[in-house]
C-alpha cells in the first residue's frame, strides 16, 4: 500500500511539473495563477465599491420601504424581502391610463437627441479643424477648449442665465444682427434653451475624443485616398469618418449618458415644468417625503434604458478589436 | 512568442466573482442586522390617526405634545467658550446679530444649512446632523416628539416667551403650553407682483386667478412646494381646507395647476419672489409676506422697491403659518440654546434680523402699522405686513396623515412632470 501511495503521489507531482513547464514555455516565466488576474484587483475592488455598492443600496431603497414617522427611505438589504410594487407603480406610469410621465419620457428623448447630434456636428468640425490645421496652436486651442470646465458647471449656467436674460448680451447681439427684431424670452421654459444649455455643457467631452482620434489617423491613408482619385470630400467619407468611428461613439457616450440625468440646466435655464426632463422628476422625488422608492425605481429605468445605448457601444467596440 | 496572461480569468469567471462579492457584502450587513426586515410602510387610515400616536393638530384641535425627557433645570450654568452648532434654512438669519451672540456670551457659532424639511428630518433623525438649535415647521413637531428628538423647554430660561409675544400667540394649538417650541417668524401666503406691469385693482379683483391671465404669459410663476402650490389652486377654486383628504378636491387643485403650467407657461421656482419679480424674470408670482418685503434688497440699482406690490385676501382668509424654534434632545449645549432663543424673541435683536430678512416675528413691539413709517417695509407693500388678525381667519398648512400626503405628492409629481 504505502508503494501504491508513493506512486499516486509521484505521478502528481510530475503532472504538477508538467504544467509548470508548459506554463513557462508559453509565457517565457513561470508565473503563479494569481499573478495576471491580479491586475485587475484595484478596478474590480473600485468597481465593487463605487458601482456594484452603491447601486446595491440603490436597489435595496427601490424595493425597500420608508420609515413610517419620517416617510426616510429605509433601504431592504435582503433581497428576499424586496417588495416590486412601488417600482410597478413607478413603472405604469410611463404607460397605461395614467401615464403622466410618458410625456417626461418622449421629452427626454428628444431633447438628448437633438442636443448630442448638435454637440457631435459642432464638436466634429472643432476637433477636425484643430487635429488638422491647429498646427503649433494645437495645445492653445486644447486649453481653450478645456478651459470652461475649469469653471464649475453651475457657475457657467448661472453666467449663462445673465446672457439669456431679455437685456442680455444674446438678445443684444441678435438685434445688432438684425437676426430678431424683438428681444427673446429665452428664459421662460423654452425647449431650445435647454437644448443649448446641454450643448454647451457636454462639447468638450465630445470634442475631445474626437480629436484625440483624429490626430492620430495616419496622414498617409488620406493621402493614398487622393492619390486614388478621391476628392476632399469623398476622402473624408470614406477614409477619415470610417477611421474616426470609434471615437464618435465613444464621445456619444460620453455625453449622452450624463444629459439623460442632467436636471440642473433645465432648473436653472427653464423652470418649467413643460421641459422637464427625467433628471428632473428624480431629483423632485428625491426631496420629497416618502418617495424614496419612487426616485429609487426611477434610476433603475433610466438606467435600463441607458443600457441599451451601452450595449451597442461595447459591441461595437468589441467587433473594432477583433477586427484589429 | 507570444507573451501575456493567456491563463488569465475568463470573462464569466471574473463575472462571477465580482458578482458573488458585491452580494455577499451587502448580506452581511443582513445578517448583521439580525435577518429582520426593517421598518414598515406607513400606515394609511384617516380620521386623525397618525403613525406619531399624537393626533393632528388643528386650530380647532389644539394638541399639547407628551413630554418625552425633562427640561433642564433652571440653575443649569451657561456654557462658555463653546460651540454653538445651528441647523436652518439658508439665508435665514442675519450674521450680524448671530455675531452679536457670538460676542455676548462668548461662544462661536456653527451654521448648518438645509434646502427643505424633509432634508432636515432626513439628517436629523439618522443622526448625521448634530444640532443645539432646529428651526422646524409647525407640521413635523408631532414626528419629532415621537423620534424623542427634540428637548422640552425650561420657560423660566425663556422669559421673553410670555413678556414679547403677541397675546393671540400665547398658547397655539400645534403646541399647547409652548412646551418644545418658541416662534420664530410669521408669514402669509399670497400674491407677489411688479405694480409698473400689473395693476394692483386688477390682481385685487382676480385675485390668485390673475396667475391664470393669459396677458402674463410667461411671467408667471409658483412656489416649488407641493404644499403651498396646491393649496393655492384649492383657494382660488373656493376651497378653503388647505389639509383636505378629498382626492377629488386636490384632482381640481392639479388640474388647475397643469393648466397653469400648460396655457400660461408658468414655473416653478423657489426663489421667484424675491429674486425673479425685482429683475422682471417674473411680473406675478406666488409670494411669501417675508419674500416680498426681502425683495426690496434685489431691485435693480435706480428701481425704487415701491415697484412691488403684494396681494393677499382682504378678510383674511388665505394661507398663514409660522416657523418655529427648538433645541433637539442632543444638544450639547442645551443652556445657551434656551439663551439663544431668548434672545432671538428679544425686541432689538428681532428686529434687526427682521431688517434684514424679511420675516416678520410675532412681537408686541413690532407695531404693523410703524413698520413702514420706520422704513422696513416699502411703502407699496402694506399688504405684507402680517397682523394678528391674519391668524383669525387664515388656513394653515398642517401635519396629514402618510395617505393623505402622499395623494398630495401624486399630484404634485405630476404637475412636475408637466404632463
Amino acid at each position: 500500500m504505502p508503494e501504491a501511495e508513493a506512486a499516486v503521489g509521484s505521478r502528481r507531482e510530475l503532472e504538477k511539473r508538467r504544467r509548470r513547464a508548459e506554463r513557462e514555455a508559453r509565457f517565457g516565466a513561470w508565473y503563479p495563477r494569481w499573478y495576471w488576474p491580479s491586475f485587475a484587483a484595484p478596478a474590480t475592488i473600485w468597481i465593487a465599491f463605487l458601482f456594484v455598492l452603491p447601486f446595491y443600496v440603490v436597489l435595496s431603497v427601490t424595493f425597500g420601504t420608508v420609515d413610517a414617522i419620517f416617510r426616510n427611505p429605509l433601504p431592504v438589504y435582503q433581497f428576499w424581502w424586496w417588495s416590486g410594487s412601488q417600482f410597478v407603480d413607478t413603472a405604469q406610469r410611463f404607460y397605461g391610463s395614467n401615464a403622466f410621465y410618458q410625456p417626461t419620457l418622449i421629452r427626454t428623448l428628444w431633447y438628448v437627441a437633438v442636443a448630442s447630434l448638435l454637440c457631435l456636428v459642432i464638436g466634429y468640425a472643432v476637433a477636425y479643424y484643430v487635429a488638422r490645421y491647429g498646427g503649433k496652436r494645437k495645445a492653445l486651442f486644447l486649453v481653450l477648449l478645456i478651459a470652461p470646465l475649469w469653471i464649475m458647471y453651475l457657475m457657467r449656467m448661472y453666467a449663462w442665465q445673465s446672457l439669456l436674460t431679455s437685456d442680455g448680451w444674446i438678445n443684444d447681439l441678435l438685434m445688432f444682427l438684425h437676426v430678431i427684431g424683438h428681444p427673446v424670452n429665452w428664459l421662460e421654459g423654452k425647449p431650445i434653451t435647454v437644448i443649448i444649455g446641454l450643448v454647451y455643457g457636454y462639447i468638450p467631452y465630445m470634442i475631445l475624443p474626437i480629436y484625440g482620434q483624429l490626430d492620430r489617423i495616419d496622414k498617409n491613408l488620406l493621402e493614398a485616398g487622393r492619390d486614388l482619385g478621391a476628392g476632399p470630400v469623398r476622402t473624408f467619407v470614406r477614409v477619415t469618418l470610417p477611421l474616426s468611428k470609434q471615437a464618435i461613439l465613444a464621445g456619444m457616450i460620453i455625453v449622452t449618458l450624463p444629459m439623460f440625468g442632467d436636471y440642473y440646466t433645465n432648473d436653472l435655464l427653464s423652470g418649467s415644468p413643460k421641459t422637464s426632463m427625467l433628471g428632473n422628476i428624480i431629483d423632485s422625488s428625491v426631496i420629497q417625503p416618502g418617495q424614496g422608492p419612487l426616485a429609487g425605481s426611477l434610476v433603475v429605468l433610466l438606467m435600463v434604458l441607458l443600457l441599451i445605448p451601452m450595449w451597442y457601444y461595447l459591441r461595437s467596440t468589441k467587433r473594432a478589436v477583433e477586427m484589429g | 512568442m507570444q507573451r501575456g496572461p493567456r491563463a488569465r480569468m475568463s470573462r464569466r469567471d471574473f463575472l462571477l466573482r465580482s458578482a458573488g462579492t458585491a452580494i455577499a457584502l451587502p448580506s452581511m450587513s443582513a445578517i448583521l442586522a439580525a435577518c429582520s426586515k426593517p421598518g414598515t410602510t406607513s400606515s394609511g387610515g384617516g380620521g386623525g390617526a397618525t403613525p406619531t400616536g399624537i393626533p393632528l393638530a388643528r386650530p380647532d384641535a389644539p394638541v399639547t405634545l407628551p413630554m418625552v425627557g425633562e427640561p433642564i433645570p433652571s440653575d443649569t450654568p451657561i456654557e462658555t467658550n463653546a460651540t454653538l452648532k445651528i441647523y436652518n434654512w439658508s439665508d435665514y438669519m442675519w450674521k450680524k446679530v448671530l455675531k452679536e451672540f457670538e460676542d455676548k456670551f462668548h461662544c462661536t457659532i456653527e451654521w448648518t444649512t438645509f434646502n427643505n424639511m424633509s432634508e432636515a428630518l432626513q439628517k436629523l433623525s439618522s443622526g448625521q446632523v448634530q444640532s443645539d438649535v432646529f428651526f422646524p415647521t409647525v407640521d413635523v413637531l408631532g414626528k419629532l416628539v415621537t423620534a424623542e428628538l427634540l428637548q422640552p423647554l425650561n420657560h423660566d430660561l425663556v422669559p421673553n416667551l410670555p413678556g414679547n409675544m403677541w397675546p393671540d400667540f400665547q398658547n397655539p394649538f400645534y403646541d399647547q403650553g409652548w412646551r418644545y417650541t418658541v416662534p420664530y417668524t410669521i408669514y402669509t401666503t399670497g400674491i407677489g407682483f411688479r405694480n409698473d406691469q400689473v395693476d394692483p385693482a386688477e390682481v385685487a379683483d382676480k385675485q390668485y386667478s390673475i396667475l391664470w391671465d393669459p396677458k402674463y404669459q410667461g411671467k408667471v410663476g409658483f412656489y416649488d412646494d407641493y404644499r403651498e402650490a396646491l393649496a393655492m389652486a384649492l383657494l382660488k377654486n373656493g376651497i378653503t381646507d388647505t389639509n383636505t383628504a378629498s382626492q377629488s378636491d386636490i384632482d381640481i387643485a392639479k388640474q388647475d395647476l397643469l393648466k397653469l403650467v400648460q396655457d400660461n407657461n408658468a414655473r416653478i421656482t423657489i426663489n421667484g419672489t424675491y429674486v425673479g419679480i425685482p429683475e422682471s424674470n417674473f411680473y406675478v408670482h406666488q409670494a411669501w409676506s417675508g419674500d416680498m418685503i426681502g425683495a426690496q434688497w434685489y431691485m435693480p440699482k435706480g428701481e425704487s422697491p415701491n415697484l412691488l406690490s403684494y396681494w393677499y385676501p382682504e378678510d383674511g382668509r388665505g394661507v398663514v403659518g409660522n416657523d418655529t424654534i427648538t433645541v433637539p434632545s442632543s444638544a450639547q449645549n442645551p443652556r445657551l440654546a434656551h439663551e439663544f432663543l431668548n434672545f432671538f424673541l428679544d425686541n432689538k435683536y428681532a428686529t434687526q434680523n427682521f431688517s434684514w430678512n424679511g420675516y416678520q416675528p410675532p412681537l408686541n413691539s413690532m407695531d404693523p402699522d410703524t413698520l413702514i413709517k420706520d422704513g422696513y417695509v416699502p411703502k407699496s407693500l402694506p399688504e405684507a405686513v402680517v397682523r394678528a388678525s391674519d391668524f383669525e381667519n387664515g388656513y394653515w398648512l398642517l401635519e396629514l396623515d402618510p395617505s393623505v400626503d402622499q395623494t398630495w405628492l401624486s399630484a404634485w409629481d405630476e404637475v412636475k412632470a408637466g404632463a
